[in-house]
């Protein structure tokens, strides 16, 4: 048996020398170890501030900070608790169930919490079942129908949706009183493929990416605009007052108060001072909207989650200041406050590799949408470190048509269909799913879904497609390494 | 996936919309893979359907265009695999990709890339086609070395400005070949790692035919008041902030004669649609004659200019 494999190995070797390519075929590193987010001193509950934070200028920002990272992990119940308004739909009862990899604040972790929501009580068994796309490892996941339905149920094209539909509701719960409601019926829209995915964004750096000036953006587009891979890119514009919005698989959310105000309404079911009304389906929303025996079921009246008027007193004044906000402020201010990824400059494949893949990247076209670094945020009123700060963030916040492989049909403000926001590659290397559905664990499924009728992205993974395998290698060690 | 479906017909009189994305379909079953709500083109004509910038198909190793006349034979080892997107906010348009047939991607593959710009509403300041490509030579990054720099070599009877760069680091090279019509830069661009297949490929350039027919002259900016005698104001109802750029041919009397909506929401079209198809021209008089004129216009929110690329 050792004689066999001996020859095998001799075999191999041969013809690794004799077919470079074949031997050096290329494959994605996988999740990158080493420190959480390249920080040494991260953990998976506590990520690391803004510098500026960390050395709580101005003085009281810290506690802020931490305050906003404790609310981030509470668990919601619906009445009777520390934390109530849970319901009386929702996805999840925290937002660090969800935003968790590589640490609180991130994307979906590898064991997907939606998996365990009736096993531990949070939604009840009597009333709900697992949606069969819930799976254990993930992704952590988000449904929308793109299509109402007509009288015979089948999707009607003329009538879009695409608003979230919760996987589960508080029926059953006994802090949930007598509020009786269905899921919606996941079983059907799977059968009339009518049903599409997102999973959680990441937040690391998020504030710098809020503190970047139109103009900034726009000087950046102008200049990518000078480009021969086909890619054209737009802004989707807040409704409001038609600035530039960012967050979001289609950058559909303009704040990142915005952001956290809608996510706990929509994911959590917990009123607040920007969303004040509890959140139907959107059919219960043409239809007659929540049963009376669903509202209210916190008992305090709306919002659920609302400015702290009177706070205990606390030696510790800036402490005490901090538990003022309303949970949403304070969830804004923790994702505002995060201090973005730090990539490896040797790992994986080493410095020469992640270098030559950099170049590679940018040669290709990835660069042109996925942009290095923009420069730089505004002047800052916050904290220093989120003033006058080039934002490396791999992403020129356009939104581009990413055809028909890609489109997900739910149009978001000035996004279509297939348009997606450039996901911002920061912190790549240690995420597990890739794509806005999660659709990919590997790097090289993620970079081949580019390409598809009607994508802006084809004749860049048709620049990759025609690389060397050594240099794809180099872009993929690349990748993982930020 | 086309970004135009030939059976959503919206009658609004006198104009017939043609469609531009796939909400008429037919609305029961399973959702097919293919039905995608996209912000795209659509089209609108008063009279017989008129070709449109991304009308052009590839088919038999040719890629042929009736609005910009384009015959480009180049082989029936080249193909297009995938359609290109909708055309941008900002006038820009893949209208062809192309490569070579090979049973699978495979490293050193050639490709081309055919796409136009059009000069009414690029958000690059560039009036012509040298202007748009030394822009592009620009803003190069330092990850390309220029190979050939942009100037005016003559091809199938026209001028095209050439422009050739390298990646030293990806062992790509690329050549760029950029004319004008109809107020739009046309851009043909072959990269890959062989210059045999790209200088072939130039030279089948060279064999196109010249454009048959003529075209209504292009006039940018030139609806204002001085030439409008008539007209109605559209009413956008969604707050969308995008931009809507419009193309329209006025016919000789004066009257619009087609609209082309390069990137618009439906409901977007239709309010814009039943406006302008009511404004009426002065007609342009060219030596005595009255003529047809082709121009741009923006709704909704104009791009605004950055400063930085204004230099």
């Amino acid at each position: 048996m050792k004689k066999l494999l001996a020859l095998a190995s001799v075999l191999l070797f041969s013809a690794a020398l004799a077919f470079p390519d074949i031997a050096l075929s290329q494959t994605d590193p996988g999740v990158r170890p080493g420190p959480i987010n390249g920080q040494p001193d991260a953990t998976q509950g506590s990520p690391l501030p803004l510098a500026s934070v960390a050395s709580d200028s101005p003085a009281g920002i810290l506690d802020f900070y931490d305050n906003g990272l404790g609310r981030f992990q509470e668990e919601e119940v619906v009445s009777g608790g520390a934390n109530n308004g849970l319901g009386p739909r929702f996805n999840f009862n925290s937002c660090s169930g969800c935003h968790a990899q590589p640490a609180v604040g991130g994307s979906s972790p590898a064991n997907n919490p939606q998996f365990q929501t009736i096993t531990q009580g949070i939604a009840s068994g009597s009333t709900n079942t697992l949606p069969p796309f819930v799976t254990p490892h993930g992704p952590a996941l988000v449904a929308r129908f793109p299509f109402f339905t007509n009288s015979s149920g089948a999707p009607n094209r003329n009538a879009p949706n695409g608003g979230v539909e919760a996987f589960f509701t508080v029926s059953g719960r006994a802090d949930a009183g007598s509020c009786n409601l269905h899921q919606p019926d996941f079983h059907h829209a799977l059968q009339t493929n009518n049903i599409i995915f997102r999973i959680p964004t990441p937040t690391f750096g998020a504030g710098l990416v809020e503190y970047i000036d139109d103009s900034t953006l726009i000087a950046n587009q102008q200049a990518q605009a000078a480009n021969n891979f086909g890619i054209g890119g737009a802004f989707n514009r807040n409704g409001n007052d038609g600035t530039i919005a960012r967050f979001g698989w289609k950058a559909q959310n303009k704040s990142l108060l915005l952001f956290a105000g809608e996510a706990y309404n929509v994911e959590m079911g917990i009123t607040n001072e920007l969303f004040a009304q509890e959140r139907p389906l959107p059919e219960e929303e043409q239809d007659d909207g929540l049963p009376a025996n669903c509202l209210n079921l916190a008992g305090r009246g709306y919002p659920e989650d609302a400015t702290n008027f009177k706070v205990a007193a606390s030696s510790d004044q800036s402490a005490q200041n901090a538990q003022v906000p309303a949970d949403i402020v304070l969830f804004a201010e923790f994702m505002r406050l995060l201090a973005p990824p730090v990539p490896s400059t040797r790992t994986p494949g080493g410095p020469q590799s992640i270098s030559n893949g950099f170049a590679v990247f940018k040669a290709i076209g990835c660069g042109t949408c996925h942009t290095p670094a923009i420069r730089s945020t505004q002047a800052s009123n916050i904290t220093p470190s989120l003033g006058n700060a080039i934002v490396r963030a791999f992403s020129d916040f356009e939104i581009h048509h990413m055809g028909s492989g890609l489109a997900d049909n739910v149009s978001q403000g000035g996004a279509g269909g297939d348009q997606f926001r450039s996901a911002p590659l920061w912190g790549l290397g240690q995420r597990i799913f890739f794509l806005h559905d999660g659709r990919a664990t590997n790097l090289v499924a993620a970079i081949t879904a580019h390409r598809s009728n009607g994508s802006e992205a084809t004749q860049v993974e048709e620049n990759f497609a025609s690389l060397s395998k050594g240099q794809q290698q180099d872009v993929l060690n690349f990748l993982r390494s930020l | 996936m086309s970004s135009r479906v030939s059976g959503l017909r919206l009658f609004l009189a006198p104009f017939v919309l043609l469609g531009g994305s796939a909400l008429g379909a037919a609305a029961s079953g399973p959702v097919p893979g293919n039905v995608i709500l996209v912000k795209g083109a659509w089209s609108g004509t008063a009279g017989l359907p008129s070709p449109l910038p991304e009308d052009g198909a590839v088919s038999n190793g040719k890629y042929d265009n009736a609005y910009f006349g384009l015959e480009y034979a180049f082989g029936a080892d080249w193909t297009q695999r995938y359609e290109g997107p909708p055309p941008s906010e900002s006038g820009y348009y893949v209208l062809a990709q192309i490569e070579q047939q090979r049973p699978a991607q495979a490293f050193g593959q050639s490709h081309m890339l055919i796409a136009a710009q059009d000069l009414f509403f690029s958000l690059i300041p560039a009036h012509n086609a040298i202007e748009l490509i030394r822009y592009y030579q620009d803003h190069l990054g330092p990850e390309y070395r220029v190979q050939r720099a942009p100037r005016t070599v003559r091809l199938a009877n026209r001028d095209f400005v050439r422009f050739d760069y390298i990646s030293p680091a990806a062992g790509l090279q690329w050549h760029v070949l950029a004319t004008e019509i109809r107020c739009h830069v046309v851009l043909f661009t072959f990269t890959g790692s062989d210059a045999g297949t790209a200088r072939r490929l130039i030279d089948s350039i060279n064999a196109m035919p010249r454009p048959p027919g003529s075209t209504p002259l292009c006039v940018k900016d030139y609806v204002s008041s001085e030439t409008v005698t008539e007209r109605e104001n559209p009413v956008l109802t969604e707050a969308r902030f995008n931009p809507v750029p419009v193309r329209i041919v006025i016919d000789s009397e004066g009257k619009v004669k087609h609209i082309h909506f390069l990137s618009a929401f439906p409901d977007q079209v239709r309010s814009i649609a039943d406006a302008v198809s009511k404004w009426r021209f002065k007609p342009l008089v060219i030596d005595g004659q009255p003529t047809e004129v082709e121009t741009g216009l923006t709704f909704g929110r104009p791009p605004r200019p950055s400063a930085a690329g204004l230099h």
